[in-house]
C-alpha cells in the first residue's frame, strides 16, 4: 500500500508503517496525484471523498492506493475522476473562514482525516 | 415481532422541583438530571435550556436529537447495548413522549454541526422546530480528546432521554399504534399475492464523528445484517454522527424512521414489508464491495421483489449507494434510492459523486448547497460564533444584526435522506 497525503499528522505518524508520499498542496493536488498513479496502474483502496467534511472546508486528505501497478483499473479511475469533479464543484464557492487562521480548527480537520484513514488502515490490516 | 407504541402527547416543557408528566406537560427537575449526567467523569459541566415551537430561539451547534421513550412491557430496555442490556428489543410495549425531544449541543470540534431555529424561515427546514426541546449543553473536562468528547456528549443525550422517558412509564397513552412483522414463512402464507419489499438502510460508519452503533456495536466492524423494524423504535440504532447536519440521521430519525412507518402503513394492503437490512458506509473500498455484495445477497435470500435504499451522508456513501443499487438490481430486484443533492448553489451541477443506469428511481431530500438567510433570534443557545465555521457557512455568514446566511446543509435535518423533511416539491 501507498498512502498519499497532505496531512502532516498522518505523514509523520510512525505507527502508520506503509509507504507514504507527502503532497505539499491542496486536497485537489492530492486527488490529482492519486489520479496520476491510477493512470500508471495503481489501484484505489480507500474512497477519495472520505468524510462528510466538504472539500472546501477541510484542507486535508489522505488516500490509500495499491503498491503494485498493473493494468489500469477502470473502477478506480471512475471514482477518482468523479471525486475530482466534486472537489472542483465545491472549491468554486467561498471557502469558509477560520480554518486557515484558527489553529484549533486546523487540528480538528487534521484529526478527522487522520481517524478516517486509521479506520481504513484497520480494514486493510485484516486482508 | 409485535410492538405497541403508546404515544403521550407533550404540548409544553417546564422546569420544576419534581420531574413528571402531567396533562401533556413535561416537568423537569434540572438539578436531579444534572447530577445524573455529571456522573460521567469526562463531563465538566451541564446546563439545560428549553426551546419551544414558535419561540425566537436558535440552537447551534446541534449534535444529536433524541426522543424520550421507555420500555413498559417486553424484553430489553431502550438503547440496548448502550444504556440497557443487549437483550433483543422491539416487542411488547413502549411509551413515547411525543412532541418532546432532548437536543445535545457542544463544540466537539471547531467546525460543523447544525442549526435549529424554533421560528422564522429556518424553522420550516427542520422538523425539530416543532418539538418541545430540552437542550443539554455539555462542556467536557479540559484536554478531553475528540473521540472521548463525542462519546460523552452522545451518552449524556441518551441518558437524558432515558431519564425523561421513564416519566412516561405509568402514564396512560393518548394514542396506541401497533406494528407487527411476521416471520418470512408467515408473511408468505399471509400475503401470497402482495409484492415483498425490504428496506436497505445504509448507516454512516466512516470513523471519528461519522459512526453509528447497533446494539452498542460500532457498525463499521459489522457485516450487513437484518433487523426487525420495531427494534429501531426501541433505540437499537444510535447516532454517533456529528458531521453534515442536513443529511445526518440523528437518533430521533432512527427512532422515527419514516421509511419504516410508510412501509408499515402499506403493509398487508399494498405490499408485504419483510424487514430491514442494515449496512455500512466504510472508507476502505474492499469493505464497500463486501458490504454491497452482502446486502444484495440478503435481499435475494429474503426473496423480495423490491427494496428501498436510504443513504446517510455525502461523497463516500454515494459509492455505497450506487453499489447497493446496482448489485440488488442485478439480482432482478427493483430498487428505489433515497438521497440528497450537492448540486451547487444554482442547482445545475451533478448531484451525486457516483451514478449508474440502474439507479432509475430516485427520491431526493433536496439541494444542500441552496443558500438560506436566517434572521436574528432573540436568544441563541450554544455557540453563535460557530456560524462562521459551521458546514455551509462562509466568511461573513454571521452578520452584525445576527442574521446568518448559510447553505441549507447547516440546518439539522434539512435534506434528510430518510425523507424526514418538512418541505417538499409536491
Amino acid at each position: 500500500m501507498i498512502l498519499i497525503t497532505n496531512n502532516p499528522k498522518v505523514y509523520d505518524d510512525p505507527n502508520i508503517g506503509c509507504d507514504k508520499e507527502f503532497i505539499d498542496g491542496s486536497i485537489k493536488d492530492v486527488l490529482v496525484a492519486v489520479r496520476d498513479r491510477i493512470h500508471i496502474g495503481h489501484k484505489l483502496l480507500s474512497h477519495p471523498l472520505s468524510g462528510s467534511v466538504k472539500p472546501n472546508e477541510t484542507p486535508y486528505k489522505s488516500i490509500l492506493i495499491s503498491k503494485e501497478a498493473g493494468n489500469m483499473d477502470w473502477d478506480s479511475l471512475q471514482i477518482i475522476e468523479n471525486s475530482i469533479e466534486v472537489c472542483e464543484k465545491f472549491v468554486r464557492y467561498p471557502i469558509k473562514c477560520g480554518y486557515n487562521i484558527q489553529e484549533r480548527l486546523l487540528a480538528d480537520f487534521s484529526e478527522v482525516d487522520y481517524q478516517l484513514i486509521v479506520a481504513a488502515l484497520a480494514s486493510a490490516a485484516n486482508k | 415481532m409485535k410492538l405497541e407504541l403508546g404515544h403521550i402527547h407533550i404540548h409544553d416543557i417546564q422546569f420544576d422541583s419534581v420531574s413528571r408528566v402531567e396533562n401533556g406537560t413535561l416537568f423537569v427537575n434540572a438539578e436531579e438530571l444534572r447530577e445524573h449526567l455529571l456522573e460521567d467523569e469526562n463531563i465538566q459541566s451541564v446546563s439545560f435550556e428549553i426551546a419551544r415551537p414558535g419561540e425566537s430561539i436558535r440552537i447551534l451547534p446541534v449534535k444529536d436529537v433524541i426522543e424520550p421513550r421507555v420500555k413498559v412491557q417486553g424484553s430489553g430496555g431502550i438503547f440496548p447495548g448502550i444504556l440497557s442490556k443487549v437483550s433483543t428489543v422491539g416487542s411488547g410495549r413502549t411509551h413515547v413522549l411525543k412532541g418532546a425531544a432532548v437536543v445535545t449541543t457542544g463544540k466537539i470540534v471547531g467546525f460543523q454541526e447544525g442549526i435549529i431555529d424554533m421560528s422564522g424561515p429556518g424553522a420550516d427546514y427542520t422538523p425539530f422546530s416543532k418539538l418541545n426541546n430540552l437542550v443539554v449543553v455539555c462542556e467536557p473536562v479540559d484536554g478531553l480528546k475528540q473521540y472521548a468528547h463525542e462519546k460523552a456528549v452522545r451518552l449524556a443525550g441518551l441518558k437524558a432521554a432515558a431519564y425523561l422517558g421513564k416519566l412516561a412509564k405509568d402514564v396512560d397513552p393518548d394514542e396506541v399504534e401497533v406494528y407487527e412483522t411476521p416471520s418470512l414463512k408467515e408473511g408468505i402464507e399471509k400475503y401470497p399475492d402482495l409484492p415483498r419489499v425490504a428496506y436497505v438502510q445504509m448507516l454512516q460508519t466512516q470513523g471519528l464523528l461519522h459512526d453509528t452503533y447497533v446494539y452498542g456495536v460500532d457498525m463499521k466492524h459489522s457485516l450487513p445484517t437484518m433487523i426487525y423494524p420495531t427494534e429501531l423504535m426501541d433505540g437499537a440504532v444510535v447516532s454517533g454522527n456529528c458531521v453534515s447536519a442536513c443529511d445526518k440521521n440523528t437518533t430521533y430519525h432512527h427512532l422515527n424512521n419514516p421509511v419504516v412507518h410508510d412501509l408499515f402503513a402499506k403493509h398487508g394492503t399494498e405490499l408485504n414489508f419483510v424487514g430491514i437490512i442494515i449496512t455500512n458506509e466504510n472508507v476502505y473500498l474492499a469493505d464497500k464491495e463486501r458490504s454491497s455484495d452482502w446486502s444484495a445477497k440478503l435481499a435475494e435470500f429474503f426473496g423480495v421483489d423490491g427494496v428501498i435504499i436510504s443513504q446517510e451522508g455525502f461523497g463516500n456513501p454515494d459509492t455505497d449507494l450506487i453499489m447497493n443499487c446496482k448489485k440488488i438490481e442485478a439480482k432482478g430486484i427493483k430498487t428505489v434510492i433515497i438521497t440528497d443533492e450537492y448540486a451547487g448553489r444554482d442547482g445545475a451541477s451533478q448531484s451525486l459523486a457516483d451514478a449508474d443506469a440502474s439507479a432509475d428511481a430516485v427520491v431526493t431530500g433536496g439541494n444542500a448547497n441552496m443558500l438560506v438567510s436566517l434572521p436574528p433570534m432573540e436568544k441563541v443557545i450554544g455557540h453563535p460564533e460557530v456560524a462562521n465555521v459551521i458546514a455551509g457557512g462562509f466568511e461573513g455568514s454571521l452578520q452584525q444584526d445576527g442574521t446568518i446566511v448559510v447553505e441549507l446543509q447547516a440546518i439539522t435535518g434539512a435534506t434528510n435522506e430518510l425523507g424526514f423533511n418538512r418541505l417538499s416539491a409536491r
